[in-house]
């Protein structure tokens, strides 16, 4: 997830188009890993 | 570009720094809880961070590529997902009433209640930001070719956010790998209350030393 941020910053140093549409995929990812987390019966498991 | 809408980029570009200065505070102070304390941090803290990296991305765009919708949606985007961490995080502790919360308190409340807090402010700002028209609409292209003390302020800033990126993406591996982290980690020997605030302010100065070089070398080409 970090390392993704990193070439996020990276990216953006450099100015790649595709630095923004990385950026949302690290936060898909970052959704991902929190949807993993999930595991305990209590409200917002989503 | 007329004199008023200069002033009005110039302000929004100062709101952006000073949210990037806001965001380094709270970081600063998860960092020193992780090196100083010796405190790990857990999976959702670690998603809240990623979230506040998210919410960084957004004004860091803003300053150096020009300021756009795009960006502002961005880090309204990490904020829902920072945001989601957090409240998470707090329904898992109130779920429990006999659950004293984890980690330490600040002012009365635990920190990913302030996360939440911190993602709130971010997104509603945001919001606030992307109802201002002139400097989304005037065709600003960012601070890269506007020599000053502004600009060298500007690369310092960035340069600390991205060496706290570094730094925690270089202090999880170990713990987490690439994958999702142990839900109760080992705490480490950490530096110490002084040691954690002198490492911070070591990144500090480095980061404006950087900045500063950057903007001189940038000026000369």
């Amino acid at each position: 997830m970090f390392v993704l941020w990193i070439a996020v910053f990276y990216g953006i140093f450099k100015k790649w188009r595709w630095t923004p549409g990385l950026a949302i995929l690290t936060l898909v990812v970052t959704v991902f890993l929190l949807k993993a987390h999930m595991t305990d019966p209590i409200p917002l498991n989503f | 570009m007329n004199f008023s809408v200069e002033r009005q980029v110039s302000a929004a570009r100062w709101i952006n720094v000073l949210a990037l200065l806001a965001l380094l505070g709270v970081l600063a102070g998860s960092l020193h809880l992780q090196f100083g304390v010796g405190e790990q941090p857990c999976p959702l803290c670690l998603v809240q961070r990623s979230g506040m990296i998210g919410l960084a991305v957004g004004p860091v765009l803003n300053l150096l590529w020009g300021i756009k919708a795009r960006n502002y949606a961005i880090s309204i985007l990490a904020g829902c997902v920072g945001a989601a961490g957090s409240v998470r995080q707090v329904f898992l502790h109130i779920a429990n009433p006999a659950d004293p919360g984890y980690g330490p308190e600040v002012f009365g409340m635990h920190l990913y209640t302030w996360a939440f807090v911190t993602f709130a402010v971010g997104v509603v700002g945001c919001a606030v930001l992307l109802l201002w028209n002139t400097p989304i609409t005037c065709g600003d292209q960012g601070i890269c070719n506007e020599p000053g003390r502004f600009r060298a302020l500007t690369y310092a800033v960035v340069t600390w956010i991205f060496l706290d990126v570094v730094l925690i993406a270089v202090s999880t591996i170990p713990e987490c790998g690439l994958g999702m982290c142990p839900d109760d980690p080992a705490n480490i020997a950490g530096l110490g209350d002084v040691g954690g605030w002198l490492l911070i302010a070591a990144m500090g100065v480095v980061s404006l030393v950087v900045g500063v070089l950057i903007d001189r070398r940038r000026t000369k080409k």
